[in-house]
């Protein structure tokens, strides 16, 4: 037997490519679900309801403090003791992105506190309801410069997707391992699954690093602009 | 100049009318920090009321109260006669929730020191995104009374441009625009000019007195600009210490000040 055999390659790599749908499928819908779930999180942060506050900062640190493997377990082999059965993937696109929405919620807060006061008074001023102030003027100007941050957690949970494996989703890790123990050999799929996630988080990664430059650079400008304004009243 | 004619309208008014916005044992503090004590203050339908005073009167907070922006410790301030910050429930006023501030709220506009345009809308849509999401305008209209208001302060040209793309006194011109689409009873100044550089502090002021000729909105102006306060308004009031020391007409007030504060004050202003 050859280490590497070139021919066994070619037969297993349609399988795992075709596994790869799977797991950008399950990146993509679990990190809808941590944005969606991480804006939530991040405006009720800011509630004027103190006990609202407090139990998702509880729940937060909870969540940020446990692996996600052990989150994956309980939302799929737990949950069905509590009448939730989830199929595999949906378990674990919940799991992972309820994970990953505490991260993203952190980062929209920092987006959010770097919004000036002054725009939530301009808002408040032209009497724009407290959603209307949310949606129009301050979420607008705080997510923009946040996406790649965003951008990079994004990658990062896309390398976890194969702990996805470990609650029975077929995805590139798990097609792998079973092709491995069919044919007894580990070396040429392994390394096409590592192949494929190299191919598509280092492209994405320079992507990120591309637009942060950009936005950093415009961010220069603007402020470039702004302090030609003076910012500081006459005293009398 | 505002014509005197203008200025003897509104002597008229407040002789015959019932005050817009009054007032009544307004105090604020800040922690331990007493801001306003006490102050009894009324403005009249139309009339334009100047705010002068050392750094740290009180100037500002004054107003932001009326614009919502900070509560009031204690104290009632009222809208043609309904309480801003309470609501009537039984003889007994309660403080108001969002609903009710939001339905008041309507009739104040502001204008800040440090303009705060949405950097992320077009002028014209800094002008028209709260007539069509507020008051319910369709969007053809609102953007025709925002052209209309920007061709007022100089800008009609100025419609697809960026805030960040305008020098400050343009900016603050189109924070002016904006504020008046929606057409309040009371605006709102907040040292208007005192952001500017020297150079472009002149076409903000004559934007304001153009829009203070005009007539019915009444306007309360925080302002240092003695000059411009002399010429707008109606009344001068004088805050030192969280109070109003002195308030008249402004030829009182500048020409014979009664009080020592009132006095040394304006020495050193005009220095
Ligand atoms: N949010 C706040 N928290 C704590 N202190 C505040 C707050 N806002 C204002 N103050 C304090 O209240 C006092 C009055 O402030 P205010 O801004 O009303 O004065 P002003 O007359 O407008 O002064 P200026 O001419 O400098 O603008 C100041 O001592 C200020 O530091
Ligand atoms: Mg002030």
């Amino acid at each position: 037997m050859t280490i590497w055999s070139w021919d066994y390659t070619f037969e297993v790599f349609p399988v795992i490519f075709k596994a790869m749908w799977i797991t950008l499928s399950a990146t993509i819908v679990a990190f809808a679900l941590a944005m969606v779930l991480g804006i939530i999180l991040a405006v009720l942060r800011r509630s004027s309801f103190k006990p609202l506050v407090w139990t998702i900062i509880g729940l937060s640190e909870f969540i940020r403090a446990t692996p996600p493997l052990v989150q994956l377990f309980f939302v799929f082999y737990d949950l069905p003791f509590f009448g939730i059965s989830l199929s595999p993937f949906v378990a674990g696109v919940i799991g992972l992105g309820v994970h990953y929405s505490t991260y993203c919620a952190e980062i929209y807060r920092s987006g959010i506190e770097s919004v000036p006061r002054g725009q939530w008074e301009a808002a408040t001023a032209l009497n724009f309801s407290r959603t209307q102030r949310w949606t129009k003027v301050i979420l607008p100007q705080a997510i923009p410069p946040i996406i790649p941050m965003l951008g990079n957690y994004l990658i990062s949970m896309f390398k976890d997707t194969p702990l996805l494996s470990a609650i029975t989703v077929v995805e590139m890790l798990q097609t792998a391992k079973i092709a491995g123990s069919a044919s007894f050999r580990y070396l040429e799929p392994f390394t096409i699954v590592g192949f494929l996630f190299l191919v598509l988080s280092y492209p994405s990664a320079l992507l990120i690093k591309q637009l942060e430059v950009h936005l950093n650079r415009r961010k220069k400008e603007n402020k470039a602009k702004k302090s030609k304004v003076k910012d500081v009243a006459p005293s009398c | 100049m505002l014509t005197t004619m203008s200025k003897e309208i509104t002597e008229k008014r407040i002789q015959t009318e019932k005050p817009f916005v009054v007032y009544k044992k307004v105090s604020k503090s800040f922690g331990d920090l007493k801001v306003l004590r006490e102050i009894d203050f009324s403005v009249y339908p139309g009339e334009k009321v100047a705010i002068i005073g050392p750094s740290g009167s009180g100037k500002t907070t004054l107003i932001r109260l009326l614009m919502t922006l900070e509560e009031p410790t204690s104290g009632v301030i009222e809208i043609d006669g309904v309480p801003l910050w309470h609501k009537e429930v039984k003889g007994k006023l309660i403080k108001a929730d969002e609903k009710h501030l939001h339905k008041m709220r309507g009739q104040i506009g502001m204008v800040f020191q440090q303009f705060n345009l949405f950097p992320h809308m077009t002028v014209l849509r800094n002008c028209t995104e709260a007539q069509v999401k507020v008051l319910g305008v369709n969007r053809k209209d609102a953007e025709d009374r925002a052209k209309e208001m920007l061709e007022k302060v100089g800008l009609g040209t100025k419609l697809d441009n960026y805030p960040s793309q305008l020098s400050g006194g343009q900016q603050q011109r189109v924070a002016i625009a904006r504020a008046l689409v929606m057409r309040p009873k009371v605006m709102l100044f907040d040292e208007p000019t005192s952001a500017l550089d020297p150079e472009l502090v002149g076409e903000v002021l004559d934007v304001i007195r153009e829009i203070a000729a005009e007539g019915d909105m009444a306007m309360i102006l925080v302002t240092h600009e003695m000059e411009f306060a002399k010429d707008v308004a109606d009344r001068i009031v004088f805050t030192d210490g969280g109070k109003i020391i002195e308030e008249g007409s402004p030829k009182e007030v500048f020409e014979n000040p009664k009080s020592e504060r009132l006095q040394s004050f304006l020495r050193r202003m005009r220095k």
